[in-house]
Protein backbone atom coordinates (compact mmCIF):
# COMPACT_ATOMS: atom_id res chain seq x y z
CA UNK A 1 0.00 0.00 0.00
CA UNK A 2 1.45 3.59 -1.22
CA UNK A 3 1.94 6.34 1.72
CA UNK A 4 -0.43 8.95 0.16
CA UNK A 5 1.43 11.84 -1.41
CA UNK A 6 1.63 14.76 0.64
CA UNK A 7 -1.39 17.43 -0.28
CA UNK A 8 0.57 20.76 0.35
CA UNK A 9 2.97 19.50 -2.78
CA UNK A 10 0.65 17.76 -4.46
CA UNK A 11 -0.27 20.56 -6.55
CA UNK A 12 0.97 22.08 -9.86
CA UNK A 13 2.38 25.10 -8.65
CA UNK A 14 3.12 24.58 -5.66
CA UNK A 15 5.13 21.45 -6.62
CA UNK A 16 7.09 23.97 -9.10
CA UNK A 17 8.03 25.95 -6.03
CA UNK A 18 9.05 23.87 -3.60
CA UNK A 19 11.26 22.16 -6.77
CA UNK A 20 13.01 25.34 -7.63
CA UNK A 21 13.71 26.48 -3.63
CA UNK A 22 15.18 23.17 -3.44
CA UNK A 23 17.68 24.04 -5.80
CA UNK A 24 19.09 27.23 -4.55
CA UNK A 25 19.71 29.13 -0.74
CA UNK A 26 16.72 31.70 -1.42
CA UNK A 27 14.79 33.22 -4.17
CA UNK A 28 12.97 36.34 -4.85
CA UNK A 29 9.28 36.47 -5.48
CA UNK A 30 9.73 37.48 -9.27
CA UNK A 31 12.21 35.35 -9.33
CA UNK A 32 9.77 32.59 -8.45
CA UNK A 33 6.97 33.99 -10.90
CA UNK A 34 9.23 34.07 -13.77
CA UNK A 35 10.51 30.46 -13.57
CA UNK A 36 6.59 29.26 -13.04
CA UNK A 37 5.11 31.76 -15.60
CA UNK A 38 2.35 31.79 -12.56
CA UNK A 39 0.42 35.19 -11.76
CA UNK A 40 1.62 37.46 -8.79
CA UNK A 41 -1.95 36.52 -7.19
CA UNK A 42 -1.78 32.60 -7.93
CA UNK A 43 1.69 32.60 -6.58
CA UNK A 44 0.52 34.38 -3.09
CA UNK A 45 -1.77 32.57 -2.14
CA UNK A 46 0.18 29.43 -3.29
CA UNK A 47 3.75 31.05 -1.03
CA UNK A 48 1.30 31.65 1.45
CA UNK A 49 -0.29 28.17 1.98
CA UNK A 50 3.30 26.97 1.76
CA UNK A 51 4.62 29.31 3.92
CA UNK A 52 1.38 28.19 6.64
CA UNK A 53 2.83 24.33 6.34
CA UNK A 54 5.97 25.63 7.51
CA UNK A 55 7.25 24.48 4.28
CA UNK A 56 8.95 27.67 3.93
CA UNK A 57 9.91 31.10 5.38
CA UNK A 58 8.89 34.07 3.51
CA UNK A 59 10.74 37.72 4.07
CA UNK A 60 9.09 40.54 3.52
CA UNK A 61 11.50 43.80 3.16
CA UNK A 62 11.84 47.02 0.86
CA UNK A 63 14.13 47.51 -1.28
CA UNK A 64 14.68 51.45 -2.79
CA UNK A 65 11.17 51.98 -1.64
CA UNK A 66 10.27 48.35 -3.56
CA UNK A 67 8.65 45.47 -1.93
CA UNK A 68 10.97 43.12 -1.91
CA UNK A 69 9.63 39.24 -0.97
CA UNK A 70 12.03 36.30 -0.73
CA UNK A 71 11.53 32.94 0.14
CA UNK A 72 13.55 30.12 1.60
CA UNK A 73 12.67 26.54 2.03
CA UNK A 74 12.74 25.42 5.69
CA UNK A 75 15.07 22.10 6.89
CA UNK A 76 10.73 20.52 7.11
CA UNK A 77 10.23 21.63 3.69
CA UNK A 78 13.62 19.62 2.62
CA UNK A 79 12.22 16.47 4.42
CA UNK A 80 8.39 16.92 3.04
CA UNK A 81 10.15 17.16 -0.18
CA UNK A 82 12.20 14.16 -0.04
CA UNK A 83 9.61 12.25 1.17
CA UNK A 84 7.26 13.50 -2.05
CA UNK A 85 9.84 12.41 -4.24
CA UNK A 86 10.33 9.00 -2.11
CA UNK A 87 6.60 8.03 -2.38
CA UNK A 88 6.71 9.26 -6.14
CA UNK A 89 9.00 7.04 -7.03
CA UNK A 90 8.05 4.23 -5.13
CA UNK A 91 4.12 5.15 -7.15
CA UNK A 92 6.12 5.27 -10.22
CA UNK A 93 8.40 1.87 -9.85
CA UNK A 94 5.07 -0.42 -9.49
CA UNK A 95 3.27 1.70 -12.19
CA UNK A 96 6.19 0.41 -14.44
CA UNK A 97 6.38 -3.13 -13.16
CA UNK A 98 2.11 -3.06 -13.79
CA UNK A 99 2.81 -2.25 -17.50
CA UNK B 1 1.01 27.88 -14.54
CA UNK B 2 -2.27 27.76 -12.60
CA UNK B 3 -2.99 25.66 -9.25
CA UNK B 4 -6.08 23.98 -10.83
CA UNK B 5 -4.59 20.84 -11.13
CA UNK B 6 -4.33 18.80 -7.81
CA UNK B 7 -4.71 16.00 -9.67
CA UNK B 8 -1.57 15.42 -10.64
CA UNK B 9 0.00 11.70 -12.26
CA UNK B 10 3.39 10.61 -11.37
CA UNK B 11 4.70 11.68 -14.51
CA UNK B 12 3.53 15.09 -14.33
CA UNK B 13 4.78 15.33 -11.54
CA UNK B 14 8.25 14.20 -11.84
CA UNK B 15 8.27 16.55 -15.00
CA UNK B 16 7.34 19.27 -13.13
CA UNK B 17 10.08 18.86 -10.28
CA UNK B 18 12.58 17.71 -13.38
CA UNK B 19 11.68 20.95 -14.94
CA UNK B 20 12.19 23.37 -12.40
CA UNK B 21 15.42 21.87 -11.06
CA UNK B 22 16.15 22.26 -14.79
CA UNK B 23 15.35 25.69 -14.77
CA UNK B 24 17.59 26.67 -11.02
CA UNK B 25 20.72 24.91 -12.23
CA UNK B 26 20.63 27.51 -15.38
CA UNK B 27 21.25 30.18 -11.93
CA UNK B 28 24.49 27.88 -10.96
CA UNK B 29 25.44 29.07 -14.03
CA UNK B 30 28.27 31.42 -15.16
CA UNK B 31 28.18 33.13 -18.36
CA UNK B 32 32.39 33.72 -18.18
CA UNK B 33 32.13 37.55 -18.97
CA UNK B 34 34.14 38.13 -16.05
CA UNK B 35 37.00 36.10 -17.00
CA UNK B 36 36.45 37.56 -20.30
CA UNK B 37 37.06 41.30 -19.44
CA UNK B 38 39.40 40.97 -16.81
CA UNK B 39 41.23 38.59 -19.18
CA UNK B 40 41.81 41.04 -22.26
CA UNK B 41 42.83 43.16 -19.85
CA UNK B 42 45.52 41.61 -18.05
CA UNK B 43 46.45 40.54 -21.48
CA UNK B 44 46.27 44.08 -23.11
CA UNK B 45 48.66 44.91 -20.11
CA UNK B 46 51.10 42.17 -20.76
CA UNK B 47 51.15 42.21 -24.12
CA UNK B 48 52.05 45.86 -24.60
CA UNK B 49 54.43 46.33 -21.76
CA UNK B 50 56.36 43.71 -23.77
CA UNK B 51 55.96 45.52 -26.61
CA UNK B 52 57.00 48.75 -24.80
CA UNK B 53 60.02 47.20 -23.33
CA UNK B 54 61.03 46.88 -26.98
CA UNK B 55 59.81 50.21 -28.80
CA UNK B 56 60.02 52.25 -25.53
CA UNK B 57 57.76 54.16 -25.85
CA UNK B 58 56.70 55.10 -22.38
CA UNK B 59 57.29 54.44 -18.79
CA UNK B 60 57.78 50.28 -18.31
CA UNK B 61 54.80 50.41 -16.03
CA UNK B 62 52.61 52.93 -17.80
CA UNK B 63 50.42 50.09 -18.93
CA UNK B 64 49.95 48.51 -15.56
CA UNK B 65 49.49 51.51 -13.95
CA UNK B 66 46.84 51.99 -16.45
CA UNK B 67 45.50 48.54 -15.88
CA UNK B 68 45.07 49.76 -12.21
CA UNK B 69 42.79 52.90 -12.82
CA UNK B 70 40.75 51.02 -15.38
CA UNK B 71 39.98 48.88 -12.77
CA UNK B 72 39.18 51.25 -10.01
CA UNK B 73 36.94 53.36 -12.57
CA UNK B 74 35.41 49.14 -13.79
CA UNK B 75 34.59 48.63 -9.78
CA UNK B 76 32.92 52.10 -9.18
CA UNK B 77 31.00 52.01 -12.80
CA UNK B 78 30.01 48.18 -11.95
CA UNK B 79 28.99 49.17 -8.25
CA UNK B 80 26.41 52.26 -9.48
CA UNK B 81 24.80 49.40 -12.03
CA UNK B 82 24.11 47.04 -9.51
CA UNK B 83 22.50 49.06 -7.06
CA UNK B 84 20.32 50.71 -10.25
CA UNK B 85 19.21 47.77 -12.12
CA UNK B 86 16.23 46.21 -10.72
CA UNK B 87 16.58 42.19 -11.86
CA UNK B 88 14.68 39.48 -10.57
CA UNK B 89 17.46 38.04 -7.79
CA UNK B 90 18.35 33.92 -6.49
CA UNK B 91 20.82 33.49 -4.05
CA UNK B 92 22.34 29.88 -4.83
CA UNK B 93 25.10 28.46 -2.33
CA UNK B 94 27.51 27.75 -5.44
CA UNK B 95 27.64 31.56 -5.92
CA UNK B 96 27.56 32.65 -2.08
CA UNK B 97 30.43 30.58 -1.61
CA UNK B 98 32.37 31.80 -4.69
CA UNK B 99 31.59 35.22 -3.85
CA UNK B 100 33.22 34.80 -0.28
CA UNK B 101 36.11 33.13 -1.67
CA UNK B 102 36.42 36.12 -3.89
CA UNK B 103 37.04 38.06 -1.13
CA UNK B 104 39.71 36.07 0.00
CA UNK B 105 41.11 35.97 -3.55
CA UNK B 106 41.08 40.16 -3.77
CA UNK B 107 42.47 40.43 -0.76
CA UNK B 108 45.75 38.20 -1.64
CA UNK B 109 46.12 39.84 -4.72
CA UNK B 110 46.39 43.38 -2.92
CA UNK B 111 49.16 41.97 -0.51
CA UNK B 112 50.99 40.55 -3.43
CA UNK B 113 50.85 43.66 -5.57
CA UNK B 114 51.93 45.50 -2.28
CA UNK B 115 54.60 43.09 -2.16
CA UNK B 116 55.51 43.90 -5.53
CA UNK B 117 56.15 47.56 -4.71
CA UNK B 118 57.63 47.45 -1.27
CA UNK B 119 59.51 43.84 -1.46
CA UNK B 120 59.74 41.16 -3.46
CA UNK B 121 60.15 43.03 -6.60
CA UNK B 122 57.75 42.11 -9.84
CA UNK B 123 59.64 39.51 -11.52
CA UNK B 124 58.95 37.27 -8.66
CA UNK B 125 55.36 39.12 -7.47
CA UNK B 126 54.32 38.72 -11.26
CA UNK B 127 54.98 34.74 -11.02
CA UNK B 128 53.31 34.46 -7.16
CA UNK B 129 50.58 36.89 -9.05
CA UNK B 130 50.19 34.24 -11.87
CA UNK B 131 50.25 31.35 -8.92
CA UNK B 132 47.33 33.12 -7.32
CA UNK B 133 45.46 33.11 -10.46
CA UNK B 134 45.26 29.06 -10.96
CA UNK B 135 44.14 28.65 -7.28
CA UNK B 136 41.57 30.96 -8.41
CA UNK B 137 40.65 29.55 -12.10
CA UNK B 138 40.91 25.79 -10.14
CA UNK B 139 38.30 27.13 -7.82
CA UNK B 140 35.92 28.42 -10.42
CA UNK B 141 36.29 25.03 -12.42
CA UNK B 142 35.33 22.65 -9.00
CA UNK B 143 32.96 25.03 -8.27
CA UNK B 144 31.07 25.16 -11.42
CA UNK B 145 31.68 21.74 -12.52
CA UNK B 146 33.51 23.56 -15.64
CA UNK B 147 36.74 21.08 -16.88
CA UNK B 148 38.06 23.61 -19.06
CA UNK B 149 39.11 26.06 -15.89
CA UNK B 150 40.36 22.96 -13.82
CA UNK B 151 42.41 22.04 -16.70
CA UNK B 152 43.78 25.27 -17.31
CA UNK B 153 44.34 25.84 -13.46
CA UNK B 154 47.30 23.65 -13.83
CA UNK B 155 48.90 25.14 -16.94
CA UNK B 156 48.24 28.62 -14.83
CA UNK B 157 50.34 27.11 -12.08
CA UNK B 158 53.32 25.64 -14.93
CA UNK B 159 53.61 29.16 -16.08
CA UNK B 160 54.10 30.33 -12.65
CA UNK B 161 56.71 28.26 -11.71
CA UNK B 162 58.38 29.21 -14.62
CA UNK B 163 58.36 32.81 -13.97
CA UNK B 164 60.09 32.03 -10.80
CA UNK B 165 63.03 30.87 -12.89
CA UNK B 166 63.58 34.12 -15.97
CA UNK B 167 65.63 36.90 -15.41
CA UNK B 168 64.08 39.52 -17.43
CA UNK B 169 61.03 41.59 -16.80
CA UNK B 170 59.60 40.79 -20.38
CA UNK B 171 59.26 36.94 -19.79
CA UNK B 172 57.84 37.23 -17.19
CA UNK B 173 54.98 39.23 -19.18
CA UNK B 174 55.03 36.95 -21.66
CA UNK B 175 54.53 33.97 -19.34
CA UNK B 176 51.83 35.91 -17.16
CA UNK B 177 50.14 36.59 -20.57
CA UNK B 178 50.09 33.36 -21.74
CA UNK B 179 48.80 32.37 -17.94
CA UNK B 180 45.87 34.74 -18.62
CA UNK B 181 44.84 33.58 -22.03
CA UNK B 182 45.42 29.92 -21.22
CA UNK B 183 43.45 30.27 -17.59
CA UNK B 184 41.21 33.24 -18.39
CA UNK B 185 40.55 34.44 -21.97
CA UNK B 186 40.10 30.57 -23.48
CA UNK B 187 38.04 29.27 -20.89
CA UNK B 188 35.40 32.72 -20.31
CA UNK B 189 35.20 32.47 -23.79
CA UNK B 190 33.85 28.53 -23.54
CA UNK B 191 32.15 29.23 -20.62
CA UNK B 192 30.42 32.11 -22.78
CA UNK B 193 29.08 30.32 -25.24
CA UNK B 194 28.07 27.28 -23.42
CA UNK B 195 26.00 29.34 -20.96
CA UNK B 196 24.21 30.99 -24.40
CA UNK B 197 23.57 27.46 -25.93
CA UNK B 198 21.78 26.31 -22.74
CA UNK B 199 20.06 29.94 -22.19
CA UNK B 200 18.60 29.18 -25.57
CA UNK B 201 17.50 25.68 -24.83
CA UNK B 202 16.02 26.51 -21.67
CA UNK B 203 13.93 29.08 -23.19
CA UNK B 204 13.18 26.25 -26.11
CA UNK B 205 12.10 24.18 -22.99
CA UNK B 206 10.07 26.63 -21.00
CA UNK B 207 6.87 25.91 -22.22
CA UNK B 208 5.05 26.17 -18.63
CA UNK B 209 4.83 23.68 -16.63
Amino acid sequence: MFKELDPILHSQLRLAVMSLLISVKEAEFTFIKEKTNATAGNLSVQVQKLKDAGYIDVTKQFKDNYPLTTCKITKAGVNAFEDYVQVLQDYLKVSKKNA
Amino acid sequence: MNNSKDNLSGEESLQIIQEMIRSAKQEQKDNGMGWIVWGWMLFLASALTVINIHLNLVKTYFFWNTFGIATIVMLVLSTIRKNQKKISRVTTYTKEVFNKLNIGFTITLLVIIVAINVSIGPISGFALLTALYGFWVLIYGALFNFKPSIIASYFVWALALAGLFVQTFEWVMIFHGLAVLVGYIIPGHIAYNEFNKSVGRNTKSNIGV
